[in-house]
């Protein structure tokens, strides 16, 4: 019914009947579907089909402006810092769908509802009462004592708007960036407290100090132990403590899984000198 | 789609657009606008500095550039005195108020410099080494031997004075708020920067900034609001718009009251005070003298033209609000404030109670009289060198871990230092409004006014209110001089040059107005009122 009531009260010409009746169906589609999918990427990938729908919209309606915003903006920007934020999360990450505050169901369901009669009130309120019109917005001629031809659509207007009404509060916003780029580097940069060493030195170092210069070995993987946790064994058969890294060692015991298996030999304990020990870290 | 198709085309080349059309020059007048200039630019340049100047000498460099921009700013400001001017296409109104609480906040961030550049490059600096590494980490350690110092308070503490020369200027509602965002977020990351207690200090700011966070989401819907009713963001045609209407529109109403709890915010009066003390004793203590006092001024600066030019038409209905949240304000300073223990936050409660006394002629004002407005910016002028000097006293005195600052560590203060402590008991009674202080005049003026204003109320509570932040002034004057000191007492730091110059300003200051206040008094006279 809303979009009778638009398409009566703004007078949209043919083609522009044509494009809203194909995309709106496809952008409610998207919209339910980003509601309803169960995966996070899914949703987020529908939500800037949404974007892009409602982009050639704003564009049909001469609102060039928008349409330009929406798609750099919304979509090129936000949405990829969507779907980053999702890559950086995990994107299997399940949400707990328990709810944790009390009667936040209800009050958001509520919420809901008046949001949605705001919004149809306001839609109905525009088709009763007929609205300004695209023409007179667009070339409003809203300071006559100048003697300006405002015409040029809404990019002009809104370029007059940012570079000469609030000019100075657009300059001074680039102080509010420059601030959070340095605030940024305050809070987040590490300078290092010591010149990083080069290959070279490293390799020297190791060869300086260190007992085992080779690659350390790798774990062992049986047919019955397929993890990093289960050391490899020597030639002699057996286990080399070297081959695991004291921290998976530490990590498995707190799952309470034995990393060695007893059945691996009783020599084992014999092979545990406290220098190799301490290198395998 | 095809006009829109000719608009985009239109837009993207020049060519092709209307040659009827010709976009307008915006007029900006640059000798007005010139201290925010200064001081932005100076900003600028010491991010450059950061980038390319080497490390040993961004100290001394950045210093000499921020006072220097400062000190132009103020010869700016004053040049500028007989400028009545609203410039910038009507965005920035460079009248009297505007010029005299500039110079405020110049002066007062010139002291306040002093301090910050005094202790962000001293050995036993009091801002983070770095300020990225983890609280406690072996890694912190690590930069505090390296001796690692964060050159970039200087530019950040400029923008913020920038933000703060911008806020109480602007004419419109947008102006201002970008303005209060470019005071407020320097403050945010400043007032997590400091070198011990660090999970404290990053508490604060993380406090500070989620309420400011709110505070500013207020202003914005109380301007969209604001927008509604009158349709437009110009004071002058909120104004207008105010005039031409009889009735009390619930929209303008809720606007203004959504407005005012984003000023009242910033200048921390009640109910809106929760963050100050914690902010206050979190933070730097160069960063909490800084932002206590030029914060306040540029935020009563801001409160008063809003409140006066834009809805000096519904003053009826705000001037109820305002006496209410004067007398919360101050009855929540000297209350709370008697139960404190740590000099910082007794400070904070301090600044609450005198927010709420600046209120009372806020309050009392008659909307078109200029002589009261006055009594509000001589008053700040007051608060501001008081509160600088105060707080580089608290720096003073320390201990193995850094500032001495509960109160119990205070005892006998007098005895081993009598100087140091004699300036603090000072700057105490001038902050409890006793002769010889600039301290006395100021409430003399503000409770003159508002009593003239007719808010015989307010002056009552003002006295009592007065009197109950007397008592703990003068707790700590007994405590300092009439007790025993402990035996492992804090020492008080042999100031430094810059310190010792930011102290001489805040006394000279206090006591030249406390004897001579009249001068003032004119200059603040003259600069009211308001341009409308």
């Amino acid at each position: 019914m809303p979009t009778a009531i638009l398409a009566s009260g703004l007078n949209a010409s043919g083609p522009e009947t044509a494009v809203f009746w194909i995309l709106a169906p496809i952008a409610v589609i998207f919209a339910l579907g980003m509601v309803f999918s169960r995966h996070t990427v899914h949703a987020a990938l529908m939500l800037g089909g949404v974007m892009l729908i409602l982009a050639v919209f704003y564009a049909a309606q001469d609102a060039p402006f928008l349409a330009f915003v929406q798609v750099i903006v919304y979509t090129g920007a936000v949405m990829m810092l969507f779907l980053f934020v999702l890559m950086l999360v995990g994107v299997d990450t399940k949400d707990s769908l328990v709810e944790t505050l009390r009667g936040q169901r209800f009050a958001g369901v509520v919420a809901a509802i008046g949001f949605l009669l705001l919004l149809f009130t306001g839609i109905v309120n525009a088709g009763i009462h007929g609205s300004k019109g695209l023409h007179a917005v667009n070339f409003a001629d809203d300071q006559p004592a100048r003697g300006v031809e405002n015409a040029g659509g809404n990019v002009y207007q809104i370029a007059k708007l940012l570079f000469d009404r609030y000019v100075f509060a657009f300059e001074a916003t680039s102080a509010l960036l420059i601030t959070a780029a340095l605030g940024a580097m305050v809070l987040a940069h590490r300078q290092r407290h010591t010149p990083k060493l080069t290959q070279r030195e490293l390799m020297q170092q190791r060869f300086k100090f260190g007992t085992h210069p080779a690659p350390l070995p790798g774990p062992g993987v049986y047919a019955r132990h397929n993890a990093v946790d289960t050391p490899a064994l020597l030639p002699d058969g057996s286990p080399s403590p070297l081959s695991v890294s004291l921290s998976v060692e530490l990590v498995s015991q707190k799952h309470g899984r034995a990393p060695r298996p007893a059945e691996l030999g009783s020599s084992a304990a014999a092979h545990h000198p406290a220098s190799g020990k301490g290198q395998s870290e | 789609m095809s006009p829109a198709i000719a608009h985009v085309a239109a837009a993207l080349l020049p060519g092709a657009a209307d040659p009827t059309t010709s976009f307008p020059t915006p007029h900006l007048d640059y000798r007005a606008l010139l201290p925010m200039l200064i001081v932005g630019g100076v900003a600028t340049l010491g991010v450059l500095v950061e980038a390319f100047v080497p490390r040993g000498k961004r100290g001394i460099t950045q210093t000499v550039l921020a006072l220097g921009g400062l000190v132009a700013a103020m010869v700016a400001v004053v040049s500028n005195t007989s400028i009545r001017n609203i410039t910038a296409e009507g965005a920035i109104s460079v009248d009297g108020p505007t010029l005299f609480i500039q110079g405020t906040v110049i002066a007062v961030s010139i002291g306040a410099l002093l301090l910050i550049a005094d202790r962000a490059l001293a050995s036993d600096a009091d801002f983070a080494a770095q300020a990225a590494d983890v609280p406690g980490s072996a890694a912190e350690q690590a930069s505090v031997r390296a001796g690692f110092v964060h050159t970039e308070v200087f530019p950040l503490a400029m923008f913020a004075v920038a933000g703060m020369l911008l806020f109480p200027a602007a004419n419109d509602l947008i102006t201002m708020f970008v303005g209060l965002e470019v005071l407020s977020l320097p403050l945010y990351l400043l007032a997590g920067m400091a070198r011990r207690r660090r999970l404290l200090s990053q508490e604060a700011a993380l406090k500070y900034f989620l309420l400011g966070a709110f505070s500013s989401a207020f202003f914005v819907y109380g301007m969209a609001l604001v927008y509604g009713y009158a349709g437009s963001v110009k004071f002058a045609d909120i104004a207008t718009a105010l005039s031409s209407s009889t009735h009390g529109d619930p929209l303008i109403i809720v606007g203004l009251a959504l407005l005012g709890i984003a000023l009242i915010f910033k200048l921390s009066g009640a109910p809106f005070h929760w963050w100050t003390p914690d902010v206050y004793q979190g933070a730097p203590t160069p960063i909490t003298a800084f932002m206590a006092a030029g914060t306040k001024i540029a935020a009563f600066g801001a409160l008063m033209r809003v409140l006066f030019v834009a809805f000096g038409g519904l003053s009826w209905d705000w001037r109820p609000i305002i006496w209410g949240v004067a007398i919360v304000t101050m009855v929540v300073g000297a209350v709370i404030g008697v139960t404190q223990t740590d000099v910082k936050r007794l400070l904070a409660y301090s600044s609450i109670a005198h927010a709420g006394f600046l209120l009372t002629a806020v309050g009392g004002i008659t909307v078109g009289t200029a002589d009261s407005e006055s009594s509000v910016l001589f008053y700040l002028v007051a608060y501001g060198f008081m509160t600088i000097g105060a707080f580089a006293i608290v720096m003073l005195v320390r201990d193995a871990d850094g500032e001495a600052n509960h109160l119990s560590r205070w005892v006998g203060l007098g005895r081993r230092s009598p100087l140091i402590a004699g300036i603090f008991a000072f700057f105490l009674l001038a902050f409890a409004g006793l002769p010889p202080t600039s301290g006395l005049w100021a409430k003399v003026a503000v409770f003159k006014a508002a009593y003239e204003g007719g808010a015989a109320p307010l002056v009552i509570v003002g006295m009592l209110a007065s009197a109950v932040t007397a008592y703990y002034y003068v707790r700590i004057i007994v405590l300092m001089f009439f007790q025993e000191p402990a035996v492992d007492g804090p020492t008080v730091l042999a100031p430094t040059v810059f310190t010792s110059a930011a102290v001489v300003i805040g006394v000279a200051a206090t006591l030249v107005l406390g004897i001579v206040p009249q001068p003032l008094l004119d200059l603040a006279g003259k600069a009211v009122p308001f341009l409308r």
